[in-house]
């Protein structure tokens, strides 16, 4: 299964998945301000595997977002070679150059007096596709972040949330099908759970597209959680460890390394263990509208205290209780907006907050398409953090 | 053009004086008849709109044409000339604070209440202390303003630097025609920017250090 | 910039208006509601014009306040008078806007602050000054009008276009290079577009105050409805006085509220 792939064999991530990406490789990139004693990079050198996610930590002022914006030359480096794929484009014009780059930024940079569909199809334009390839790409992008075309293309950026924006940012960068993304802490300005949301979508997305992918982020479980691996970055974008998160976790190159992790780093366990590596538990379910009786004597055959109902589409909606269902004569089609949902990419460290955060003892899981894969308990969560202790503790 | 100053010297002082003190006093009378009305006003959406309404609306007549205008009434002098003033004074404090005080965060005037002090005493010790940068930065604009406007009142024999212009124009092509408009604009510049200077020097006095900025 | 819908005071985009605010005539909040602002102005403007029609072919005047508001001299002077002010107007827009974007990108960035300062200062200038000033080195009519009142009503279409430029998100900006725009794309397709509220807001500003400034252009000979006011005044017929002061806040009026209308028409969709 695509899921339980270890991101750790480096050769084998793109064994069972497509890869769309193209590698990039640094050699001594050094950028210079006038006026400054020491570079803000110093002679990097970094090389990126295709169709890896390669997350960028460190603390603030430590060069990482202008070693960024070096690959796609919004920062121009002082001197030392970029390399994408087969071709050095450290001399490239750089406006060609970034129309193959795909850039996301916090809260998507829309731009505010255009639609969603003319946001997403500027660089599609910009190449001169004409214009059903456009508008055919601009909705297959939409719903490949999950917002359905017909009813945001003619909307403008501040009529959709924080999260839409969001979306719709990366559905920007992604149009012209550019084999490499760059996001600069694209979802540091939204809540936690639309964040741990955009999370799934990047790694969904992610695996069906396999883009190369640098990501700077200061959050550490975001890089955990969405790295294949992680550069940790000291001052001049010194690069202290390049790895990935579990050895980084388990085996980090210096104090300096182990400060940064800090001291959860038994906590951090929880974020390395996806939903879809534990065991779900199969429940009831029942489909709204269906007679409420079937699915009652369903439940209490199988020993359930609650259903899981169903839309249409076999998406989980709500999970009334036996009892609660009984009183119906048929299964609702109320939408349970505070039901918690994580999916199969989420991480134990989302399933705990998002049961935390709805004050119940588990969690939804979805898999393909939103459907559902599966109820996990809270006590999963505690045997995967009493089981990383007893391995921290030997 | 120096030969032309120091041999009227004293004239210009007292214009200089003269312009000063008429644009101070109006500004003055327009800032309290600015901020009373606000205050009247800001708490009904009606009358907001229509004080705003006002401001704009009386800002786009011509000086000139109200200096006309007032002329009919009130005869030559210094009547026309305080009233115009005093008129274009008082739409930017109008306007600015309408803006300050619909600013003030509405919890802080209920906390206000809410620890017992009357209407009177949460605007005079709340809403207006909050909205004093606001209010001042219309006096400034208003101030800068009736420095040119009471330059035209000198047309209706109003007091001050204008007439220094008014008689290089009626002089055109004369000897000092250009000393005399010279000296009457840069006068003014001078007198304004000094002006400004010195707001800028009471808004650093007077705004609560909380909200400084 | 917010997405408040009333253009903020002199188009500063911030409500702590007066600081970036333009003097005199200023297009600060365009009354609370909209449209319904929006009709409220020409409707005082019909009103007027139909009052001040009413007066003049139901008064009593004498021969020379005949002979001065006889229809032809009447249509002449406004005439005169919206020459003035278009022909000023459209050769600020061709100076101001330009130089205000020049004023924006990065060779010339470091300038702005002194521009703005000498523009400011220059400001505080005294327009029947200027007139006269401006009138002893060109001498009179109509080309020196225009002169003086390019001069007068630049600053506000200059300052309005770089604070509309400047306030523009400096990340849509980025989000535009990083996505392989032109800094000229950048340029026409975000920040000039992002930039038109407060940028129309400085013009219509500059219009106003050109009507109501080019009333002085009487002073040196330049024509226009200040005419009406000066004869009135000069021979003490109030009729004349009275009318064209009226007559020029009406044309005020009429000017604003059509550079308002512009606004709410041009205001890009999705602020």
């Amino acid at each position: 299964m695509p899921e339980t792939a270890s991101a750790a064999a480096a050769g084998t991530a793109g064994d069972d998945r497509r890869i769309s990406g193209v590698p990039i490789r640094l050699e001594g990139v050094t950028k210079r301000y006038p006026g400054q004693d020491r570079p803000a990079v110093d002679d990097v050198d970094l090389e990126i595997a295709a169709g890896e996610t390669v997350m960028f930590v460190g603390p603030s002022g430590c060069g990482k977002t202008t070693l960024l914006k070096m690959l796609n030359r919004l920062i121009e480096p002082t001197s030392g070679r970029i390399h994408l794929g087969d071709e050095d484009v450290t001399d490239q014009d750089a406006d060609q150059l970034r129309r193959r780059i795909g850039y996301v930024i916090q809260a998507g940079g829309l731009f505010p007096h255009m639609t969603v569909a003319t946001n997403v199809g500027m660089v599609p334009r910009m190449l001169r596709w004409d214009k059903q390839r456009t508008a055919a790409r601009i909705d297959e992008l939409l719903e490949l972040v999950g917002l359905d075309p017909a009813v945001y293309r003619d909307r403008y950026p501040r009529e959709l949330s924080g999260g839409q924006q969001q979306r719709v940012g990366v559905a920007r960068a992604l149009a012209a099908d550019p084999p490499v993304l760059l996001m600069d802490e694209p979802f540091g300005a939204v809540d936690p759970v639309t964040r741990q949301r955009l999370q799934d979508e990047l790694l969904r997305i992610q695996e069906e597209l396999g883009k190369t992918i640098v990501f700077v982020t200061h959050d550490f479980d975001e890089a955990v959680k969405l790295g294949d691996r992680i550069v940790v970055f000291d001052v001049g974008a010194r690069v202290v460890q390049y790895d990935t998160p579990e050895r980084i976790l388990a085996e980090p190159a210096e104090d300096y390394v182990a400060d940064f992790v800090g001291a959860g780093a038994t906590l951090k366990q929880l974020t390395l263990t996806r939903v879809g590596d534990v065991d779900l538990v199969q429940v009831t379910t029942a489909v709204a509208g269906s007679p409420s009786a079937e699915a009652v004597a369903a439940a209490q055959a199988a020993g359930d205290d609650f259903v899981v109902v169903l839309d249409s589409r076999g998406r989980p909606i709500s999970w009334p209780t036996v009892a609660e269902l009984t009183r119906t004569t048929t299964v609702p089609h109320t939408v349970d907006e505070r039901l918690p949902v994580v999916g199969l990419r989420s991480t134990l460290n989302d399933a705990l907050d998002t049961m935390l955060a709805a004050s119940q003892g588990g969690v939804v899981v979805t898999g393909r398409r939103d459907g559902l894969a599966g109820v996990m308990a809270v006590e999963t969560v505690m045997a995967a953090i009493q089981r990383s202790r007893t391995e921290t503790a030997g | 053009m120096w030969e032309y100053v120091t041999e009227r010297a004293d004239l210009i002082t007292f214009q200089a004086v003269q312009h000063v003190s008429l644009v101070v006093q109006c500004v003055l009378l327009g800032s309290l008849i600015g901020v009373a009305l606000a205050v009247l006003v800001y708490r009904n959406p009606t009358a907001t709109a229509l004080a705003n309404g006002v401001s704009a609306v009386g800002l786009t007549i011509p000086a000139f044409a109200l200096l006309g205008i007032l002329l009919a009434p009130f005869g030559f002098g210094i009547t026309p000339a305080v009233i115009a003033v005093t008129f274009y004074a008082a739409l930017p404090v109008l306007r600015n604070a309408v803006v300050g005080l619909a600013g003030v965060d509405r919890a802080t005037v209920e906390s206000a209440r809410g620890i017992g002090m009357t209407r009177a005493a949460a605007l005079l010790r709340v809403e207006l202390p909050l909205a004093w940068p606001v209010i001042l930065a219309g006096i400034r604009v208003a101030t800068q303003m009736v420095m040119g406007i009471a330059a035209i009142a000198a047309y209706v024999l109003g007091p001050g630097l204008g007439g220094f212009i008014f008689s290089g124009l009626s002089r055109l092509g004369g000897a000092n025609a250009l000393n005399s408009a010279l000296t009457g604009t840069i006068a003014i510049v001078l007198l304004a920017l000094v002006l400004d200077l010195l707001l800028v020097l009471v808004g650093r006095l007077t705004t609560p250090r909380g909200i400084r900025a | 910039m917010t997405a408040a819908p009333e253009v903020r005071a002199g188009g500063a985009p911030e409500p702590a208006p007066a600081e970036e605010t333009a003097r005199h005539a200023d297009p600060s909040a365009a009354g609370g509601g909209g449209w319904r602002a929006l009709l409220l102005q020409p409707a005082l403007v019909v009103l007027g014009v139909a009052a001040f029609l009413v007066w003049r072919l139901t008064a009593d005047l004498s021969d020379t306040e005949a002979r001065q508001l006889g229809w032809g001299v009447l249509g002449d002077s406004i005439r005169e008078h919206l020459a003035l002010t278009v022909v000023a107007a459209v050769i600020v827009l061709l100076i101001a806007v330009p130089l205000g974007i020049a004023l924006t990108r990065r060779p010339l960035r470091r300038l702005s602050p002194l521009v703005v300062g000498i523009a400011n200062t220059g400001q505080a200038a005294p327009a029947i000054g200027l007139f006269v000033l401006l009138a002893t080195w060109l001498g009179f009519g109509f080309g020196t009008t225009v002169v003086a009142l390019v001069v007068y009503a630049a600053l506000p279409v200059l300052r309005n276009t770089m604070v509309g430029i400047q306030g523009v998100d400096e990340r849509l900006v980025e989000a535009g290079r990083g996505m392989g725009m032109s800094a000229l794309a950048v340029l026409l397709r975000v920040e000039l577009p992002l930039a038109v509220p407060v940028l129309l807001a400085g013009v219509r500003t500059a219009l106003v105050l050109l009507v109501g400034t080019a009333t002085l252009a009487t002073f040196i000979d330049g024509g226009g409805l200040g005419v009406l006011i000066n004869t009135g005044i000069t021979l003490s017929l109030d009729s004349l006085l009275i009318s064209g002061a009226v007559l020029v806040a009406l044309l005020a009026l009429a000017v604003d509220w059509l550079g308002r209308v512009v606004e709410h028409v041009a205001r890009p969709k999705g602020l």
